[in-house]
C-alpha cells in the first residue's frame, strides 16, 4: 500500500494539497456571520477564479517548459497582449474572418517565440536578456497598431456567442484544462519531453548523450510563444477587446505561478500541471484577499509572504529528498 | 512530516496578517435596522487623488449609520483586474457597486450582468456611458477639458505651441482630450506639437516632461488632462516656467505648493470628496428607492490661479476637517 507521505512527495500532489489547504482557510475564514450566502465558497466564484486564472494559466504552462530547460521567459505578457492586438485588428479593421483572425494572432505567439529562439540558440544571448528585448518588441508593436486605442471585438461577435453550445467564460478555463493535461502526458510520457528535463538538469551532459539541444530549446521557446498567444486570442475573445496595454506586468506573476507549481530556476525540475496548479493557488488569492475586510493595502505583502513561503517549503523538501 | 507542518504554518501566516490588518469593527454588526455593503472602486489604489474620495465615501457610510464601505481597486490602473474584481463583487452579492472605471466599454458588460443580478450600480469620476449604470457623478469630462484648454489659450495670449500630456484607454481623459482640442480650435496660432501618453504614471509622466523639455526648448505651454504632472513637488523641475506656461487638471497636494513655487499655472480641482460621498449617498437612495432626477451629475469644476489659490485652500481645510 502506498504511504500518505509518498504520495504527498509527487510534487503536484502537494501542489495541490497547498492549493485546498488554501481554499479551506478562505472558506474557514470568509465565513458569513450574518445569514449571507458564503461570499468565497460559491460555484459562480469558483469559475471566476478559473476563469481569470486560465489566462495565467496557459501562458505558465510554456513558461514551466522554458523553465524546466534552463531558461526563462520574460515576453508572456507581451505577446498576450500582442497577439490580442493582431486578432483584434483583423477581426474589426480588416474584415477578416473569426478563423483568419485567430490565425494571424496564432501566428504572432509562433513568430515571438521564434525571435527568442535565434536570440537564444544561435546568436546564443542568455535567454533573460533574449526575452527582454522580445517583451519590448512585443508590447510596442501592440501600441503603434492600436495608436493607443482599442479594438471592440465584441461589437462583431454574434450576439450571446457561444462557442461549442457553452458560456464565453467557459472557454478559457476549458482550454487551460486540456493544454496542462496534454503537455503533462508530453512532458513526461514522451522522450522529447524527458530531452527537456535533461536539458535543463545538465546541458552539456545532455548534448553528449545525443540530445538535439539546439532544437529542443527552439521548440521550448516557439511552444511557450504559442501558448501565450492562445491565451491572448482568448483573453481578447472573450473580454471583447484587443488592447496593447492588457496583460502588463503579467509575466512575473506567470513565472512565479510555474515556481510556486514546483518549478526550480536552475532548470532540470518543475511540472506544467504544477504551473497550472500555482496559478489557481494565485487565482484564489487574487479573489479572496480582496473580500478581508481592512485588507486593502496588505494583499501584495500577503502574496509576497505565499510565495516565499512555498518556495522555502520547496527547497526544504528538495533538500531532504536529495 | 516536517515539510506538512510547514504547510500548515504557510497557511497560518497569512491568516496572521489578515487577522492583523483587518479591525474587528470592519466586519458587519448585525443590527436592526437594514446593513447594506457597498463596494466602492477607485481606478487603482496608486492614485494620489483617490485617498479623498476614500474619506468621503466613508464619512458618507458613518453618517448613514447602515452602510459598510468595501473600498477596493488593483495595485495599479489595470483594467482587466478591475473587471475581475468587480465580477468578484456580483458573485459576493454586495448591495451596490460604486465605480471609477479605467476602460468603461470594457467593464459595460460586467456592470450590466451586475445591476440584471439585481446590484444597483452607479459610476464616478469615469464613467461607463454605455452601460446600464443608474447614475454618474463627476465632471462633464468635454466641459472641464473645454474649459482647461480656454484658460491655457488666454494665458499664452492666443498664440506659440503647446504638447498634451494624458492617459490613453480612459473614457473620461479621452473627453477632455477632445475638450481642451476643441477649445484649441479657436486659436489658429496655438499649435499642438504632440500628445503624450503617460499610462496613468506619475514617474513616466516627469520622465517624459524632461525629455520633450530637451526635444521642444521653446516650447510656450504644457497642458495635462490629469493631475500627473503636479503629484510631485520636483516633476516640472525641468521646465521654465518664464519660457513655459502649465495648465493642469487636479489640485490635490502637492500641487497647490507647485502653483505657490511658480511652476503651474492653472490648475483644474475637482469634487475628490465628493467622488465618494454623494457614490455612497447615490446607492443609499437607490436601495430606498429614490431614483436621481437626471442620470448625469455634474460635479463641476474649480478653475485655481495663483490670484485665488488661498481662497480654494481655506475651503479644502474646511472639507478636510468637516
Amino acid at each position: 500500500m502506498i504511504s500518505l507521505a509518498r504520495v504527498l512527495k509527487v510534487r503536484e500532489v502537494s501542489t495541490l494539497a497547498i492549493l485546498l489547504l488554501e481554499v479551506a482557510f478562505f472558506a474557514w475564514y470568509l465565513w458569513p456571520e450574518d445569514g449571507r450566502s458564503h461570499p468565497f465558497l460559491n460555484g459562480g466564484n469558483a469559475l471566476l477564479i478559473f476563469k481569470y486564472s486560465a489566462i495565467y494559466g496557459i501562458a505558465a504552462i510554456g513558461a514551466a517548459m522554458v523553465i524546466i530547460s534552463g531558461g526563462v521567459d520574460l515576453s508572456p505578457g507581451a505577446v498576450i497582449a500582442l497577439s490580442g492586438v493582431v486578432t483584434g485588428h483583423l477581426f474589426v479593421n480588416s474584415g477578416m474572418g473569426l478563423g483568419t483572425s485567430v490565425g494571424g494572432g496564432l501566428l504572432v505567439g509562433l513568430l515571438a517565440g521564434a525571435v527568442s529562439a535565434i536570440l537564444v540558440v544561435p546568436v546564443r544571448l542568455p535567454p533573460f536578456i533574449a526575452t527582454l528585448g522580445v517583451m519590448g518588441i512585443a508590447r510596442g508593436l501592440a501600441f503603434i497598431i492600436t495608436e493607443g486605442r482599442y479594438f471592440d471585438v465584441s461589437s462583431k461577435m454574434p450576439g450571446g456567442w457561444q462557442p461549442m453550445g457553452m458560456p464565453a467564460g467557459w472557454v478559457t478555463p476549458l482550454v487551460m484544462v486540456v493544454l496542462a493535461a496534454l503537455f503533462q502526458v508530453f512532458m513526461k510520457g514522451f522522450q522529447w519531453g524527458r530531452a527537456i528535463f535533461a536539458l535543463g538538469g545538465n546541458e552539456t551532459a545532455a548534448l553528449f548523450s545525443g540530445i538535439p539541444v539546439g532544437r529542443v530549446k527552439t521548440f521550448v521557446y516557439v511552444v511557450a510563444g504559442l501558448l501565450a498567444s492562445i491565451a491572448g486570442v482568448l483573453l481578447t475573445l472573450v473580454q471583447g477587446q484587443g488592447k496593447a496595454d492588457l496583460a502588463t506586468g503579467y509575466e512575473l506573476d506567470i513565472i512565479a505561478s510555474a515556481v510556486v507549481g514546483g518549478a526550480s530556476l536552475s532548470g532540470g525540475r518543475g511540472s506544467v500541471l504544477g504551473a497550472v496548479l500555482g496559478t489557481l493557488i494565485f487565482g484564489v488569492l487574487r479573489n479572496a484577499l480582496p473580500q478581508i475586510p481592512g485588507a486593502t493595502f496588505y494583499d501584495r505583502l500577503i502574496v509576497g509572504v505565499v510565495v516565499v513561503g512555498i518556495v522555502v517549503m520547496d527547497q526544504l523538501i528538495a533538500k531532504k529528498g536529495s | 512530516m516536517k515539510w506538512r507542518s510547514s504547510a500548515l504554518a504557510l497557511w497560518i501566516a497569512p491568516a496572521l496578517l489578515a487577522v492583523a490588518c483587518s479591525s474587528p469593527g470592519t466586519r458587519p454588526q448585525t443590527t436592526g435596522q437594514t446593513k447594506y455593503r457597498f463596494a466602492v472602486m477607485p481606478k487603482s489604489l496608486d492614485i494620489p487623488v483617490f485617498n479623498y474620495a476614500k474619506i468621503g465615501a466613508e464619512r458618507q457610510a458613518k453618517a448613514l449609520g447602515n452602510v459598510e464601505v468595501i473600498w477596493r481597486a488593483p495595485d495599479t490602473a489595470d483594467q482587466l483586474r478591475q473587471k475581475e474584481m468587480l465580477e468578484s463583487f456580483i458573485t459576493q452579492k454586495v448591495d451596490g457597486i460604486a465605480i471609477s472605471c479605467t476602460n468603461g466599454d470594457f467593464l459595460t458588460e460586467t456592470i450590466n450582468r451586475a445591476v440584471d443580478a439585481g446590484i444597483p450600480v452607479v459610476t464616478w469620476d469615469a464613467d461607463a456611458p454605455k452601460s446600464k449604470r443608474t447614475a454618474y457623478y463627476g465632471v462633464d469630462d468635454l466641459a472641464a477639458g473645454k474649459i482647461l484648454g480656454e484658460e491655457a489659450a488666454k494665458l499664452l495670449g492666443g498664440k506659440g505651441t503647446v504638447a498634451l500630456i494624458t492617459s490613453m484607454g480612459a473614457y473620461n481623459l479621452q473627453r477632455r482630450l477632445e475638450g481642451v482640442q476643441e477649445s484649441l480650435k479657436k486659436y489658429p496660432e496655438i499649435k499642438v506639437v504632440e500628445v503624450f501618453d503617460i499610462k496613468e504614471d506619475s514617474v513616466r509622466c516627469v520622465e517624459i516632461i524632461a525629455t520633450a523639455t530637451n526635444k521642444y526648448p521653446n516650447l510656450s505651454g504644457w497642458i495635462a488632462v490629469g493631475g500627473w504632472p503636479v503629484f510631485t513637488r520636483n516633476g516640472l523641475d525641468p521646465v521654465d516656467p518664464k519660457r513655459t506656461k502649465f495648465a493642469s487638471f487636479d489640485t490635490i497636494p502637492p500641487a497647490p505648493d507647485v502653483m505657490r513655487a511658480g511652476k503651474v499655472q492653472i490648475l483644474l480641482g475637482q469634487k475628490y470628496f465628493g467622488w465618494g460621498s454623494e457614490a455612497v449617498r447615490l446607492l443609499a437612495d437607490i436601495k430606498a428607492g429614490k431614483l436621481p432626477p437626471n442620470p448625469i451629475i455634474d460635479s463641476g469644476v474649480d478653475v485655481v490661479t495663483p490670484a485665488n489659490l488661498d481662497q480654494y485652500l481655506a475651503e479644502w481645510a474646511r472639507l478636510e476637517k468637516e
